[in-house]
Parts: C-alpha cells; structure tokens; sequence
C-alpha cells in the first residue's frame, strides 16, 4: 500500500488517525508471497518428473520388463492416492478446501499415473478384452469420483476432456479447433449433444446445491462446445442450417439468462460473440444468395454497423450488472 | 504530454489504494466514501472482460471499413504507393478517433481505445513495407519513433516495450555493420545500454513526474533485464554472430571469448535471483527464474551432459523437492516472506486457469467412438506411457 497516498489523505482531513496508523501497521506488515513462484516450480516439477519416467521406461523397456514397470506405476499411484486419503478433509457436496498444497499435486500425479496404468495394461496385456470403450470409461470414472471425492478442479477437467475423448472429440482448449473436423455431422451431433449435457450438469450442481463451484467448469466447456457445434453446423449442412441458427438463438438466450443470474461477465460475452457470428452467418448466406456486387457493399457495411451495435450492445450490459463475480 | 488528465490519473491511484486499504478493514467504509467522492473518477473502463469483447469488435470495425475504403477508392488507388497513402490515412483516422473518444466519453483502458492505438500504429508502420521495400533500419526506426511518441501520450505498456525492442534492434542493425570491429563490441554495446536503460527506468520512476508511467517502466525493465542477459549468453552470442557475420562454424567450434560468455551465461541468472530475494523484487526474482531454465537449455543444446529423460527426471525431482521443501520452510513466514497468497484475488483465479492448463498439458487423444481398431492410442497411450506431455 501506497503510504504517501494516505498520509495526503490525512492531511486533508479524509483519513483519521487511527485509521492512518492502521494503514502504516499493514505496510509494515505486509509479507512479499512466493505462492505462484512456488507453485509453478511444483507444477513444473510434476510435469517433468512423470515425463521423464515415462520415456525413461519407454527407453528401457527390454530390460526392465513389463511387470516391473507396472508394479512402479502401480505403486506410484497407489502411493499418491494413499496420501490423499490419509490427508483429505471430509466429503461434502459443499467445496472442501484442499489441505495443503502438495496434496493438489499429488492428486494429479496419482490420476495420471492411474490413466497410464490402465493404458498400460489394455495395450500389453489387453486386460479388458475387446471392450475398448470399457478401458476408456474406467479413467472416465476413476477420475469423475475422484474430482468429486477430493474436490479438485483440475481432475474435473481432465474427465470432461475424458468424457469428450470417449465421444471422440477434443476439447483442450488449444485443440478444440484444429483437432475436430467439424465438416462431419456426426462430430457436429456429438458435440451438440456433449455440450448440452455438461450444460444440464453444470445447472443441476448449481440448483441442487451439489459441488456450485464445479458448475464453471462444466458450462464453460459446455457452453464452447455447443456453440462451436452449432456454428459449425449453420455453415455445413444446406438445408437445415436455419434451424440450427434457431438453435444457436435459444442456447445463446438460455446462457445469458444464467451469465445474468450468476453476474458473470464472462458468459454474457462469450454468448454475446457467439450469437453474432450466429447472426452474421445469417446475413452473409442471405447476401450470398443476392449474388451481386452490391451485397458486397452490403456486407461491408453491415460488419462496420453491427460491429459498433454490440459495442454498444456490451457497453450496456457492463452497466446493467454492475457488481459483477467474474 | 499525456492524453489524459493527470488529476483524474492520481484520483484513481487514490481510489485503489483506498480499495486496498477498505479491504483490509483499514479504513471505514464511510471513510472510503469521503475519499470517493472528494477524488472523483470520471474515467471509462469496464470489467477486464468485456474490454477483450470491445477490444475484439473494434477490430472488426477497423477492418472492415479498410476494406470499404478500399472498395470505394479501387479505381483512384493505381499502384502500390496508393494503397500505402490510404493505409496513412486510415492510421490518422484511428488516432483521430481515438484522441476524441479519450477527450469526449473518457475511455480508459476500455478496448475500444487500444483496439484503436494498436490500428494505428499498425497501419501506419505497414504503409512503409508497402512501398519500395525499405531497408530494416528505416522500419525499425519508424517503429520507435511512432511507439516512442504513443508511449509519452498514452502510457501503454505493450507499446513501451515495443518501443525498446524497437531501439535496440535498431542499434543492432546498426552495430553490426561497423566492420571487423562488430564482432567484438556488438554483444558488450547491447549488454551496456540494457543495463544503462534498467537503471535509468529505475531512477525514472523514482520521481515524481513519471508516476503515470509506472506500468511502462516495470515493462522496459523486466525487457532490459532479460536483453541484459541475452546479448551475452553463448548460444544467442555463438549463433547470432554466426549468422551476422558469416563465421561458418563447424559444430564443436567455439567463439572468441567463448569462457567469458560461458561464465555470463550461468552466473547473471543467479546473480538476478540473489538481486530478487534479497530486495524482494518481484521483477528481478522472476525474470531469473525464467532465465534459470536458460542456462539449462544452452548448457544443454551443447554439451550431452546426460540423456534428456535421465535430465528430465532428476530435474522434476529437484523441482518438487525443492518446492515441498519450500512450501513446509515457509509454513510460518520467514524473513518476510510468505507461501500464503495475496489477498487479492486475481481474474486467473475467477477463470480457473490453473484447471485449463492442466487439461491442456493432458491430451488424450480424440478417437471415434466404437472404433474397432486396436486400442493403443485412447487416454492413457495418447501421453505415451507417461499420460501427460
């Protein structure tokens, strides 16, 4: 805190003493915090210690033998979620703050030690048979419990990117674009149905009171799926992209009600982007069909007019919810 | 010299600190009024959020009307020197409107305004590649005059630091093409006007006048520490020089001076971390923690010192060791220094990035759903046998 500041507001009389010999108390006081030095080192660590394990056993896999190395896994993992049980704090369906901060990391690496094993043994020993969603739907759920049992949120990401996966699609932040091809109707279903369902999920926690603080999570998966799947499907499919375009409308208005609810800002403009581009498909498919040089003009114009309305647009919905959570 | 009134500048200092302060159940609420209203704020800014949506949108406007322009004017602009007299004219239009917005609606950090700043400068630079391809000195030069004179009048950080990056590659460009002496002199200059531009951003903001500036100079510094370091680490030096100078070294062929550059390399990094703890500065403790993975990089690209999984696992081992040792020293603070976080929550925090890193660092790997192929490449496989890269 800006000592001077307040010294100039005490001398015009705005701060009382007290309250200006408080203010030098927490300046002296006041501890320089390491948290996300530290905490970047942990995560760091993690990431390059179970990378290198993994290559090194990839490496020396002649040698060491199939079920040593998943005797190490397994007692890797069993050791993590061991400690996680012995330190966690007691189930709630409220959040649960987590012990300390090793115990995040330990978590983590417990799950992803976990995955490998199974993925171990399907690969080698092809333990659950010819049933390969099984060996993808044991992660699924080993990780959904484990979100909910330990409350982690990082878990919880990994089994919605699980849940995607066993639908087959991506949706890591960074793939969710160039990883699915969204030419394909049966991606485009699949991810309408997928973000629908995390919507649904994120709802329910949020109404019944079942872990509120997950519900993020999920709409914000949800909510990116649905209206990538829905885009993509007003600009593939040629006959029934309107109804698609109608669909977009309601998820956008079902998303804004809720972003309003919440106060979140983020989703109001999440909603808000998606729904004009929604809206701008319209227009230029109808342009398109006028096929003329004057709907190039057209467009033009309506991009530099429709633009400057949602700025105006977001302007006024930044004052309607004023005190805002995110 | 600035576009906005420094009254209103110092009130919204006031008003953060009074924030602060009101948090921290320092001062009353009615007290946090009093100070509210007799230190008005008058400016713009709307929530983080909706600035990267306005942001966003005002691109889109710009773009579009270039596009227009163009359309209409397809007839007048002949050549390519038209397209660069229209691309001046629309960077004059963004700076026009933006000094009219920050004059009549007080926009402050509001996207619309730096969405317009960036459009401006953008255009403007581009208008010298479109004509008769300029030699890179001249951009370079156009770049730090144009980010220089934004810099003064709007106080943005990015384009301050652009504006360094802009005057250092410009004395580079320069430096190399003094002859043989360049060789020699060109990693020293670098490493001498980092330093000598560190230290001026310190004694800068220690005055008064420069109070707006803060934010720039935390920027030029952290920019200065880090060119500080890289004009004399071997491998920027080694293979820069190799390139500029046209030295065709063999592999396991060194520079002149190759100790010197070797010592810099490993010890600047330290030296910046002891600097950081020591004073408690966050900017020189950061900047050597990302520096420390440097030197292990250039130690590393020369000299095998062990394979890259053996590395890896040691180093994830020492990292995490080193951080649990940390975290369980720090339980109470020590030497003012805490493992508790600040108390104010950050907007990583609200969008729990730390839970999208995470599923982004773990792929599992997209696969049809009922695909009868053998099962190997699904959650676990897709990371290889260590589920995560």
């Amino acid at each position: 805190m800006n000592q001077k500041i307040f010294e100039k507001l005490h001398a015009e009389n705005l701060v009382n003493d007290t309250e200006l010999a408080a203010v030098k108390t927490a300046k002296a006081q006041e501890l320089f915090s390491l948290h996300w030095e530290i905490k970047t080192l942990l995560y760091l660590g993690v990431l390059l210690l179970s990378g290198g394990l993994g290559i090194l056993i990839y490496k020396n896999i002649d040698t060491i033998g199939h079920q040593v190395i998943l005797l190490i896994i397994g007692v890797i993992c069993a050791g993590c979620f061991s400690y996680c049980i012995r330190k966690k704090a007691p189930f709630s369906w409220a959040k649960v703050s987590s012990p300390n901060a090793f115990f995040d990391y330990a978590l983590l690496l417990g799950c992803l030690t976990f995955i490998t094993f199974i993925g171990y043994l399907q690969f080698q020993y092809t333990a659950f048979g010819t049933a390969y969603g099984l060996a993808t739907f044991i992660p699924l759920a080993v990780l959904t419990l484990s979100a909910y049992y330990f409350d982690h949120l990082g878990v919880l990401s990994m089994a919605v990117t699980n849940l995607a996966a066993w639908l087959g699609i991506a949706v890591t932040p960074f793939q969710v674009l160039s990883a699915n091809d969204f030419g394909s109707e049966r991606i485009i279903y699949t991810g309408i149905f997928l973000g629908a369902f995390l919507i649904a999920l994120a709802f329910i926690s949020t109404t019944k009171n079942l872990k509120k603080h997950f519900a993020f999570t999920y709409q914000n998966f949800g909510a990116h799926i649905i209206f990538i799947a829905l885009i993509a499907a007003m600009c593939v499919f040629d006959v029934s992209w309107l109804i698609f375009g109608l669909g977009l409308a309601g998820v956008v208005y079902f998303i804004l009600q809720q972003a309003f609810r919440d106060r979140s800002f983020y989703f109001v403009l999440i909603s808000v982007l998606y729904g004009y581009i929604g809206f701008s498909i319209v227009v230029v498919r109808s342009l398109v069909a006028i096929d003329d040089i004057g709907a190039l003009y057209l467009g033009l114009l309506y991009f530099i007019g429709s633009a400057i309305g949602v700025i105006v647009l977001l302007i006024n919905l930044n004052k309607k919810i004023k005190h805002a959570s995110i | 010299m600035l576009a906005y009134n420094s009254q209103t500048l110092d009130n919204l200092e006031i008003k953060e600190a009074a924030e602060k302060a009101l948090r921290k159940d320092c001062i009353s609420a009615a007290t946090y009024k009093a100070i509210e209203t007799a230190h008005p704020v008058n400016f713009y800014t709307p929530n983080p959020i909706i600035k990267v949506g306005l942001f966003i949108l005002t691109t889109i406007i710009v773009s579009f009307s270039l596009g227009l322009l163009t359309l209409m004017l397809l007839e007048a602009i002949k050549n390519e020197s038209g397209f660069a007299g229209l691309c001046i004219f629309a960077g004059l239009a963004c700076y026009g409107a933006l000094e009219l917005f920050i004059r009549e609606k007080k926009l402050f950090r509001a996207g619309v305004d730096d969405a317009l700043l960036w459009s401006a400068l953008g255009l403007i630079c581009s208008s010298a590649f479109i004509t008769n391809h300029p030699s890179v000195e001249t951009v370079l030069g156009l770049v730090f005059i144009t980010t220089f004179v934004a810099t003064l009048r709007f106080a943005d950080m990015v384009v301050a630091s652009v504006c360094y990056l802009a005057f250092l590659g410009l004395i580079f460009n320069i430096a190399v093409k003094l002859g043989p002496a360049a060789k020699i002199i060109t990693p020293f200059l670098i490493m001498g006007i980092s330093l000598a531009v560190y230290i001026a951003a310190k004694k800068i903001a220690a005055y008064h006048f420069s109070r707006h500036y803060h934010h720039c100079l935390t920027a030029i510094s952290v920019l200065s520490l880090l060119t500080l370091y890289l004009a004399g680490n071997y491998f920027v030096v080694r293979e820069l020089s190799d390139a500029m100078f046209d030295l065709q070294l063999k592999e396991g062929e060194s520079i002149p001076g190759a100790l010197f550059f070797w010592i810099y390399t490993v010890v600047i990094p330290v030296v910046y971390l002891y600097l950081g703890i020591r004073h408690k500065n966050a900017v020189l403790l950061r900047t050597g923690m990302i520096l420390l993975a440097a030197i292990v990089f250039t130690i590393r690209y020369y000299h095998s010192v062990m394979p890259l999984e053996t590395a890896m696992t040691l180093g994830g081992l020492v990292l995490t060791v080193a951080a649990w040792a940390l975290i369980r020293y720090l339980k109470e603070p020590k030497h003012g220094f805490t493992y508790e976080e600040s108390e104010d929550p950050s907007l990583a925090d609200k969008l729990r990035l730390e839970s999208l890193i995470i599923a982004q660092t773990y792929t599992p790997g997209a696969q049809p759903a009922g695909n009868d192929m053998q099962y190997g490449g699904g959650s676990g496989g897709g990371g290889g046998a260590s589920g995560d890269y």
